[in-house]
């Protein structure tokens, strides 16, 4: 067979893949130019990863066919494609952390002495080569672990650039960089697409990003492939409501009422890292009810941290937190939640849910004490807590084959919308949540945001941590910002733009404000 | 939620495994100059042939059982106790030494009184390696496997020392025990009316793990550990528990091979019966229902295999390599499965396109 332009580096034919129970990919064809910028977005579980995978060759499709530089693929590793120049950037980062970065660059094709001896010195000039070459700064000799994210993720690029990739998947790369990273990111994929003349494709939730870096956009939904066009022919809104199949209002969320009662008050709060060292360090705030408190911050600024110790998951090394009239540091998790605090973790499939068990485990989990779903606390009532799983299920439009269904199998919308159904119906008064949306698709997280402001609302008094700017002025009323542990800006909603605050998420307080 | 949904694909795999190993088995007695026919016509007739033989397969299949659930409890909740052999022995040396120190009182003060005894000794001794796991985040499975030659020496020591004596020989401060043997059942068989606490335990374990909370939050503790603790669940205390209980039920075990069998406590009351129960529970996935129905099996394997050896000179030996390849073959389902279900997809999208 023939394929049709012979400028397309990459060109996908009637691909389609059958998972057990789940049609991923139907029938999707389109091709991607030598020297874009491909934008590939759509809502989790659209198939975007899964189209990835089969050029990267991790999944083979059931039927269809794959072209790589104008050659019929079949049946091939991921050692084939990086054969082929395909370079693929996972969402979750595939280095060894105890490598330094230069050993992660070079393995699988290390350099060596006298044909079997790793070449150290070798691999840092090579690594400091590639460093010079492409303008992403890091450095060869620290060890990965150590590194931030940033970081990890230039040294996953390097990686595949070392290997000789001209084309280069990147799998939500922006998903863990700060707006700055961002741009430094996105500055560096248009000067390699330019001067070297590389192809990259992008997948991405965020719109904004595919307005600001791609050639073309292409649009999945539901396995198929909605529609590909020229991005300077697409706005946002035209983008988001191909991916969702409906209009999406990601406008003005209604916030009624004013602040009430004071619900948790932290008192000049210091909190310890893993390793030991300090953290979060004589920190103070208040909520409200009917208010929400965001927390911009760069990752690894102790909002983790604080977040724990409030929910006491992690001790308290001095200061207070005040629950109501209650002081958590007496308390211990099961405490703090009985006081009336639900939680929201930022690392949902470590923490948030227990994968290998069912949605329904996963929703009453916690309650299953409570006389409505057993006797005496101790036989349960399988049909009360069936029922009362149904009910979730369908209010938290949880999509999945049922409430047997494991956690696991779920996409990250779908297991962070169970997440939310089971913390929002404790009907605490306050709530703690951190990242809501992280990897979650626009539609979920129009309706996760929806839930969160109705909470507000209804009076409950929220701390907002997240990553993720726009996510944090959309929802807060009042906004605090987070440098080292310390509270380096505090600033009502609309008192500030989302530039002018990155100065204090990196602790760079403008000349004259205070001090 | 524990419900009797029956796992369709999980059942075919099993018996698919079971067909496969007893093939092998047959090519085995083949290879060794016998017709399978005559091997496994042995393996039932020292099974099945008596009521004798029958009482003994059962009194073997409810051991397996209940040391499978013992270590089904343990894991559900996330702990691996490699220790139950054990706990098994320490538990049937402090029912021994109730029966010894209360020799002149009835039995239907004793034998509850040698129950409790043995409950709270192998629950106590597993209590250890609970506690270093939780507190100090020692694998236990290491300290249960160290736990094991710990407690079978010393009980080793005590036959051969303490309770030795120069005129009667090997453990002779124990025979008094003999007065207190549980009834049996079927008369010269090892089944006693310890048939009917095994039933209750198992029916209990069963009833728990399924049915209620505490079965429920232990299943989420031993699936995911940081999320028990993050939904507020006392995991520790789950933790601990699961294994206490799970200790326990070795300990009423190692109680019942004393009273209901050897009449005495001696150096071998368990031939590593808790690895046996072990494999058991793993290849029934610690669901309790599978490990009580499947208990039966491999009772009748284990006990066949006897019968097998002394009445054709088959070596026995071959039910241990039946047992082996069941496992085999079930620790590799999984892959298999994948294997056929990928296979079996491309295949019908190429019949859908071409």
């Amino acid at each position: 067979m023939k394929i049709d332009n012979i400028d397309n580096i990459v060109e996908f034919k009637n691909v389609s893949m059958q998972f057990p129970g789940v049609l991923a990919n139907d029938n999707v064809s389109f091709g991607i130019k030598s020297g874009e910028i491909f934008a590939l977005v759509g809502e989790n579980g659209a198939g975007k990863s899964t189209l990835m995978n089969i050029l990267y060759g991790i999944n083979n499709p059931t039927s269809g066919e794959v072209y790589i530089k104008g050659k019929k693929v079949e049946n091939f590793s991921p050692t084939e494609a990086i054969e082929n120049g395909i370079g693929m950037v996972h969402q979750h980062f595939m280095l060894v952390p105890s490598f330094t970065v230069a050993e992660n660059i070079v393995l699988s094709k290390e350099p060596r002495k006298a044909g079997f001896i790793y070449n150290k010195s070798k691999a840092i000039e090579v690594a400091e080569n590639l460093v010079e070459e492409y303008g992403l700064k890091v450095n060869p000799r620290d060890i990965v672990s150590e590194t931030s994210v940033g970081i990890q993720q230039r040294v996953e690029i390097l990686k595949t650039l070392y290997r000789g990739a001209d084309v280069l998947i990147l799998d939500e790369p922006t998903a863990v960089l700060t707006p700055s990273e961002t741009k430094e990111l996105f500055a560096v994929i248009k000067r390699v697409v330019k001067e070297l003349g590389m192809t990259v494709i992008i997948i991405t939730h965020k719109l904004y990003e595919v307005m600001a870096i791609s050639d073309r956009v292409g649009v999945m939904r539901q396995g198929k492939l909605v529609g590909v066009s020229e991005t300077k022919d697409v706005d946002e809104k035209k983008l988001a409501s191909m991916m969702v199949g409906r209009e999406v209002l990601l406008e003005k969320l209604e916030k009624t009422g004013s602040p009430g009662k004071l619900k948790i008050k932290v008192d000049n709060l210091y909190v310890a890292d893993n390793r030991g060292l300090p953290s979060v360090n004589g920190v103070n705030f208040e909520i409200r009810e009917g208010e929400i408190l965001g927390i911009a911050a760069i990752e690894g600024n102790g909002q983790s941290e604080l977040v724990e110790a409030i929910t006491g998951l992690r001790h308290i090394e001095s200061g207070h937190v005040y629950i109501e009239d209650k002081d958590a540091k007496e308390l211990n998790a099961r405490q703090i939640r009985n006081a009336g605090v639900a939680h929201i973790p930022e690392d949902r499939i470590s923490t948030g849910v227990s994968g290998p068990s069912s949605i329904l485990e996963n929703l009453i989990i916690g309650k299953e004490r409570r006389s409505q779903f057993s006797v005496k606390g101790i036989h349960l009532r399988q049909s009360s807590i069936r029922r009362y799983a149904d009910d979730l299920f369908k209010k938290f439009d949880i999509r999945g084959a049922g409430v047997d269904t494991r956690v696991e199998s779920l996409s990250g919308g779908n297991m962070q919308k169970v997440v939310v159904a089971r913390e929002f119906s404790y009907d605490t008064p306050i709530l703690i949540i951190a990242q809501p949306t992280r990897g979650v698709d626009i539609g979920a997280m129009e309706f996760i945001h929806d839930k969160i402001v109705e909470k507000r609302n209804n009076g409950a008094a929220i701390l907002l941590v997240s990553a993720d700017l726009d996510e944090v002025f959309r929802l807060s009323d009042r906004i605090i910002t987070l440098y080292e542990g310390k509270i380096t800006g505090e600033f009502k909603s609309g008192e500030i733009s989302k530039m002018d605050i990155g100065y204090y998420m990196t602790g760079d307080r403008r000349e004259g404000t205070d001090e | 939620m524990n419900k009797l949904k029956v796992n369709y694909s999980y059942m075919i795999s099993l018996t698919l495994s079971i067909v496969i190993a007893l093939l092998i088995g047959a090519i085995l007695i083949i290879a060794t100059g016998h017709s399978p026919s005559e091997g496994y016509g042995a393996m039932l007739e020292g099974v099945f042939g008596n009521s004798r033989v029958l009482g003994n397969t059962i009194a073997k299949s409810l051991n397996l059982c209940l040391t499978a659930l013992a270590m089904a409890v343990a894991a559900k909740a996330g702990m691996f106790n490699v220790g139950g052999e054990g706990q098994l022995y320490l538990g049937g040396l402090a029912a021994t030494m109730v029966g010894v120190v209360f020799q002149d009182l009835s039995p239907v003060v004793v034998i509850p009184c040698a129950l409790i005894a043995a409950t709270v000794v192998g629950g106590a001794f597993a209590w250890i390696p609970a506690w270093l796991r939780v507190r100090l985040n020692i694998s236990e499975v290491i300290t249960t496997i160290m736990l094991n030659s710990a407690a079978i020496f010393f009980c080793k020591y005590l036959v051969n020392g303490p309770l030795k004596s120069t005129e009667k020989g090997v453990v002779a401060a124990t025979e008094n025990v003999y007065a207190f043997k549980m009834a049996q059942l079927i008369p010269a068989s090892n089944l006693t009316t310890a048939l009917f606490y095994s039933a209750a335990i198992a029916l209990c374990v069963w009833y728990v793990m399924g049915k209620t909370t505490i079965g429920l939050e232990m299943k989420v503790t031993g699936e995911n550990p940081r999320f028990s603790g993050f939904v507020g669940l006392e995991k520790d205390k789950m933790m601990i528990w699961s294994m206490i209980a799970s200790g326990a039920i070795c300990g009423i075990v190692g109680m019942m091979e004393v009273y209901g069998i050897h009449g005495r406590f001696t150096e071998n009351i368990s031939n590593e019966f808790y690895f046996d129960g072990m494999l058991l529970a793993m290849i029934m996935n610690y669901n309790p229902f599978g490990i009580i129905a499947m208990s039966f099996f491999f009772g009748i394997l284990k006990i066949g295999a006897y019968a097998m050896e002394l009445s054709t000179g088959i070596s026995g030996e071959i039910s241990q390599i039946i047992f082996a390849i069941i496992i085999f073959l079930m620790a590799a389902q999984s892959g298999f499965k994948q294997y056929f279900s990928k296979k079996f997809i491309k295949l019908k999208g190429e019949q859908q396109n071409g």
